[in-house]
């Protein structure tokens, strides 16, 4: 076990930092999930079981793309809502429109499309 | 010399200066830009502050390892402990630098102390005032993060993340739902649970795992959201999603438990699993894999267990 040495940060070492890793949230930013598919692995008496779920699901005809995950136990769980997972993926969806109340009033809803025709 | 962390709501020194050195790395530009971490919209620059929020959203978005989608590089799993510990200290050296003061030590909340209460009482904690963290609110009008629409220079949301998971830019107010989602805080029962809980972690090491880690985190029974998520979800609005970092009381929550990590460790040993021997398919989560960095070095596990030298608690009664 090591012991950690105070390193002060300066502007300049936070800039630098910035540049050298800024490749680690470009790739998240590109990513996209519509139909997320989950993967779930157990072995049971030597059997290898994999059972893989597919969701397709929209919001007001739209796709969400955001990364979605299913536990062994049958939770689901979207990452942009880290702390919570459901029974169910309706409720999830249900928390999304909670969660993101610029995304999902009247107001947005015709502003997105107009912005992003052809997107989806 | 190490520094003391102490409890927000008992040391008024710790407090103020808290939300100065907030908002001082919200005012600093350090270069970095929105285009330049493939952020859409017109570039603008990113302040220190928010750099963080950019950090705590990449982490969760980035699967470790990546065939599987559960354990992310700062959730979910082992690294948990970790990896916010790593954040935490990179705050506290930008405050104590914005702050030019090297014994500042970040302040930390009891949250199971204000458990104790009625939910009504929880709502109306010392910490919400406006001589504190301010008050709840679409946008938070009291406090030292207030949305003041006259300011374009004052405390704003300007980094979020979307329905689809992607940060994108806003220019808003904080947003706070006290109690909203969920009526209470986690309890001193609760935080005492997790504490005698052994081991570290365990297989599967994730969501479904026995262990302190994942009772600590808050996926485990008795009641999910449990502890440090239930705090996320109680404190509601811009606390719920991954961009949680842009309302300052991500880490007071967060400093408390680093608090119970260190209580832990001071019972049960500084010890944390799974070693380096474990397999690939834990890669992200080892005792000496690499952290996630953005702003600094990287660190691994193995560098935070024991961070006696930098900093330690007024108290581990948590």
């Amino acid at each position: 076990m090591s012991r950690p040495k105070k390193v002060r940060s300066t502007t300049q070492t936070v800039a630098a930092y910035v540049r050298s890793n800024a490749k680690h949230v470009r790739r998240t930013q590109m990513q996209h999930h519509a139909g997320t598919e989950s993967v779930r692995t157990a072995t049971h008496r030597g059997h290898e079981i994999v059972v893989k779920t597919r969701y397709d699901i929209t919001i007001d005809g739209r796709p969400v793309t955001g990364h979605l995950g299913v536990s062994n136990d049958g939770h689901v769980h979207y990452h942009p809502i880290p702390n919570l997972s459901f029974a169910s993926a309706l409720d999830m969806v249900k928390a999304i429109i909670d969660v993101f109340p610029d995304r999902f009033t009247s107001k947005a809803r015709g502003k997105k499309r107009d912005k992003h025709p052809s997107h989806h | 010399m190490a520094v003391t962390r102490r409890n927000i709501l008992t040391d008024a020194t710790a407090r103020g200066q808290y939300a100065l050195g907030v908002n001082l790395l919200k005012r600093e530009f350090t270069g970095p830009t929105t285009a330049s971490l493939g952020i859409p919209g017109t570039s603008r620059r990113i302040s220190t502050y928010d750099l963080f929020v950019v950090w705590h959203h990449t982490a969760m978005s980035t699967m470790t390892p990546p065939q599987q989608g559960d354990r992310n590089a700062a959730h979910r799993g082992p690294v948990f402990f970790p990896w916010h510990r790593f954040m935490l200290l990179q705050l506290e050296l930008n405050l104590q630098r914005v702050l030019n003061d090297d014994t500042f030590g970040l302040p930390y909340w009891d949250w199971a102390a204000d458990g104790a209460g009625t939910p009504s009482q929880q709502r109306r904690s010392a910490l919400w005032n406006a001589g504190a963290m301010g008050g709840t609110g679409s946008p938070v009008r009291t406090g030292p993060f207030r949305f003041n629409s006259n300011d374009p220079d004052g405390f704003r949301v300007r980094i979020e993340v979307d329905a689809n998971g992607r940060l994108v830019q806003s220019n808003r107010g904080l947003r706070r739902n006290l109690g909203r989602s969920i009526p209470t805080l986690p309890t001193k029962v609760d935080t005492a649970g997790a504490i005698d809980m052994t081991p570290y972690d365990a297989p599967d090491w994730n969501t479904a795992s026995p262990g302190f880690r994942n009772r600590a985190e808050g996926w485990s029974p008795p009641e999910a959201p449990a502890l440090h998520n239930r705090v996320h979800v109680w404190v509601g609005g811009d606390m719920l999603p991954s961009s949680s970092p842009n309302d300052p009381v991500f880490y007071l929550n967060h400093c408390n438990e680093d608090r119970m990590w260190e209580a832990w460790m001071t019972r049960h040993g500084r010890t944390y699993v799974p070693l380096q021997t474990a397999p690939a398919s834990l890669r992200g989560h080892r005792l000496n894999d690499q952290m996630l960095s953005l702003i600094s070095a990287a660190m691994r596990p193995a560098d935070v267990l024991d961070v006696r030298s930098l900093y330690v608690y007024d108290s581990l009664d948590v």
